[in-house]
């Protein structure tokens, strides 16, 4: 197996009391396109943070292409482009001009910062509006250039943290599109997302954090595998008595989010099997269904089942 | 090294990319101070410059005395620099009613009015040195006007009306010297009253009268070293204190411009870039504190081509400029350390612009303030800087001179930049 080209073990922080990042250990490869799932205060601003060497770890021990970001600070942030979840950029300047700055930050002057703005301007399909005023762009087109400019640089690595919030579903694709040439190319790509079916089309890994800690690495077909085939979310008319949750969880492994409300959550490998099961179980127990709700095997299951909160919603609040 | 000051330059060509384009800022810095330069300095004149040669009071005169020594009493009056008076109208005198009419209307700020019998009553005085009941002259003023500017002018009057009255003594008194001498000196008697006649006559009193003696027995000086002999001009006072009151107004653009960046995300992004932190501060100041010194140089431009001020040892205003500068930016990297949002950014940036200002004398002069007040300015950079160019405009001092006051203008960019430093977040 060739090196990874990050290394993070037993990576903590914290902040006094409050543990933001605990005992995280995970390997990324050359050129792989990895996602980080996670709902708000998972920790996910943390760990990218500490990657981009804006963060210096508690404890742990973390390398970047052979480099260890304490020490070699500036040498990994060369290695590193960051595309931040809000536009970082000029408003007052033009498309053009926030590349040239960013460029020569990291030390493209001339020529070759021409070269390279030219490039990445034609990546993200800029070009034509390379000298106007950012500030009269669309959403999708800010989102654009936000990621061209963490690629002036021609970094090895491309973090991006939630790149297509607010955009709609054709600039989205476009930047799909960018990324998987990206990557094509040789880019490594670490992306941060609430939405499961980016996750699930671009990701060739998934690390699932919660509360700080990685609770799920995987290939996207591998973690929708590790659960169950269906989860089945019932809604009964009244409250449940423990005899009915028995019998309930003979059908599956019932899990009762809401006792006083008769909401309950249903696991099962066999789905046609428990719905009738189900049906049955009511009209014996002379228990309403006021409803049900059958979530397909899928990512979202997959983070529902491990964390136990649904990812759109905690994204909505805020991260 | 070469990426170092590459990375400086980039920062510093952006910075001033992105404040050429802000109309706002521009204004704040450039227009606001240049507006309050010559509209202040136009505005101030009067209070600045009245009484001076180029723009003398104008008093009316009412002559209604039916002696010589009220026309005396005037043509001193005339002699006296920094006062006009008006004594036609129209080709014809002016009664006193008239100049009440005028001083009520506001035409004329005064208006000396000599009664008609201020001959005898002068003579009386002299003779018999009893005072007389009423007065014999009036100074008839506006009560609207400046104190300031009345007491000179009332001064300048009753000096002249002492003396006036001393002149008219003398030659009463030597006749009763002469009259006592005669009585003890029998033997001389018919010849006393020629002796005295002779020694009366010799004396010049018209000479003696004339405002140009006394003005032969002052001269204006300045203290030892200080080259210039002659009143500051409105200019010379304003064109100081608003490019110090501008220069500092630099700490809303720069603090402001700490914050943005922090709240859009563009700090982040720098950060994540192979920058030293040195290099991301003295690249975003540098820019500012280039603005701060082009401010200044425009300011002066404007006060020595629109008002003829003569702006001294170039050197040394330079040398104070550079200071103030770096005390103004210090004061922007501490403000932009203690605000948190671009709201406690502006409401500290504009307390301390404008207090600050107000307490080192860039809008009210010290020398006006009461005791503690002085006491208080001399802890603000404004103070400081205004007394380096005021040593430099008015006084006509030199680079050595204003050692002193670049030095404590850099012991406060120092403190500024030590705290700011000390409490300033990157992230």
């Amino acid at each position: 197996m060739a090196e990874p080209i990050v290394d993070a073990v037993h990576l903590n922080k914290s902040y006094g009391d409050l543990k933001a990042v605990s005992d995280m250990t995970f390997q990324i490869e050359r050129g792989e396109f990895f996602g980080l799932l996670g709902p708000n205060g998972a920790g996910k601003t943390t760990t990218i943070g500490m990657l981009a060497g804006l963060i210096e770890p508690t404890s742990g021990r973390l390398m970047i292409d052979r480099c260890d970001p304490a020490r070699d600070t500036n040498k990994v942030k060369a290695k590193l482009g960051l595309v931040p979840q809000d536009f970082a950029f000029y408003p007052t300047l033009s498309a053009r001009e926030n590349l040239e700055f960013f460029g020569r930050l990291y030390g493209l002057w001339a020529e070759r910062l021409e070269v390279r703005i030219r490039e990445v301007l034609n990546t993200v399909q800029l070009s034509d509006r390379a000298k106007e005023p950012v500030s009269h762009f669309s959403n999708g087109m800010k989102r654009r250039l936000n990621i061209a400019i963490g690629l002036v640089h021609e970094p090895a690595i491309l973090i991006l943290d939630e790149p297509t919030v607010g955009v709609d579903a054709q600039s989205r694709n476009a930047i799909f599109d960018t990324l998987e040439l990206l990557n094509q190319a040789g880019v490594t790509i670490i992306y941060t997302t609430h939405y499961m079916e980016e996750a699930r089309r671009l990701c060739h890994r998934v690390a699932i954090i919660d509360c700080g800690r990685l609770i799920a690495l995987d290939t996207p077909v591998e973690l929708t595998r590790s659960i169950a085939d269906s989860l089945i979310f019932i809604e009964f008319a009244n409250g449940l008595d423990e005899t009915f949750i028995n019998r309930l969880s003979d059908l599956g492994k019932a899990r009762i989010t809401n006792p006083e409300q008769g909401k309950v959550q249903l696991e099962t490998g066999a789905r046609e099997q428990a719905l009738k099961g189900l049906v049955e179980l009511a009209e014996e127990s002379g228990v309403h269904i006021r409803s049900v709700n059958v979530l397909e095997p899928s990512l979202e299951a997959v983070f529902l089942h491990l964390t136990r909160k649904h990812v759109r919603d905690t994204a909505k609040n805020g991260e | 090294m070469k990426g170092f000051l590459a990375q400086i330059a980039a920062m510093a060509l952006k910075e001033l990319t992105i404040l050429r384009r802000d109309r706002q800022a521009l204004a704040l810095l450039f227009a606001m101070p240049l507006f309050f330069i010559v509209v202040m300095s136009y505005a101030l004149e009067g209070v600045f410059e009245a009484g001076s040669r180029g723009r003398p009071i104008q008093v009316l005169v009412v002559n209604e005395d039916d002696g010589t020594l009220a026309a005396e009493a005037i043509g001193d009056l005339r002699q006296i620099e920094g006062l006009f008076l008006v004594e036609t109208i129209g080709g014809g005198r002016i009664t006193s009613e008239r100049a009440e009419q005028l001083v009520r209307d506001q035409v004329y700020p005064m208006a000396l009015i000599f009664r008609r019998d201020f001959s005898g009553r002068l003579q009386a005085k002299a003779t018999t040195g009893s005072a007389a009941e009423a007065p014999c002259v009036v100074l008839m003023v506006d009560p609207a006007m400046n104190r300031q500017l009345i007491a000179p002018v009332k001064g300048l009057i009753q000096g002249d009306m002492e003396r006036r009255q001393v002149i008219a003594a003398i030659p009463q008194r030597i006749k009763e010297a002469f009259a006592r001498l005669s009585e003890k000196a029998g033997e001389m008697g018919p010849h006393v009253g020629d002796v005295e006649k002779e020694f009366v006559a010799s004396l010049d009193l018209k000479e003696l009268g004339g405002t140009n003696n006394a003005s032969k027995l002052l001269a204006l000086s300045a203290p030892k070293g200080f080259g210039a002999e002659r009143r500051p001009t409105t200019t010379e006072q304003n064109v100081p204190g608003y490019a110090i009151f501008g220069v500092f107004f630099i700490v809303l653009t720069l603090a402001s411009s700490f914050i943005r960046e922090k709240e859009e995300g563009t700090f982040l992004r720098i950060l994540a870039a192979p920058l030293p932190k040195t290099a991301l501060l003295i690249g975003k100041l540098l820019p500012y504190y280039v603005v701060n010194l082009i401010q200044i140089a425009l300011m002066f431009s404007v006060g020595i081509l629109l008002f003829d001020m003569k702006p001294g040892n170039v050197a040394a205003l330079t040398i104070v400029s550079l200071a103030v500068s770096a005390a103004a930016n210090g004061l922007g990297l501490l403000v932009a350390a203690l605000g948190k949002t671009e709201a406690q950014v502006n409401g500290l940036a504009v307390f301390f612009a404008i207090t600050l200002a107000a307490l080192g004398g860039m809008m009210v002069p010290t020398f006006v303030m009461p005791g503690f007040m002085k006491t208080l300015s001399r802890l603000t950079p404004h103070a400081w800087a205004l007394s380096g160019y005021h040593d430099v405009i008015i006084r006509g001092l030199g680079v050595r001179a204003v050692l002193p006051e670049t030095a404590v203008l850099l012991g406060f960019a120092c403190l500024f930049f030590a705290i700011a430093l000390w409490r300033f977040s990157f992230r």
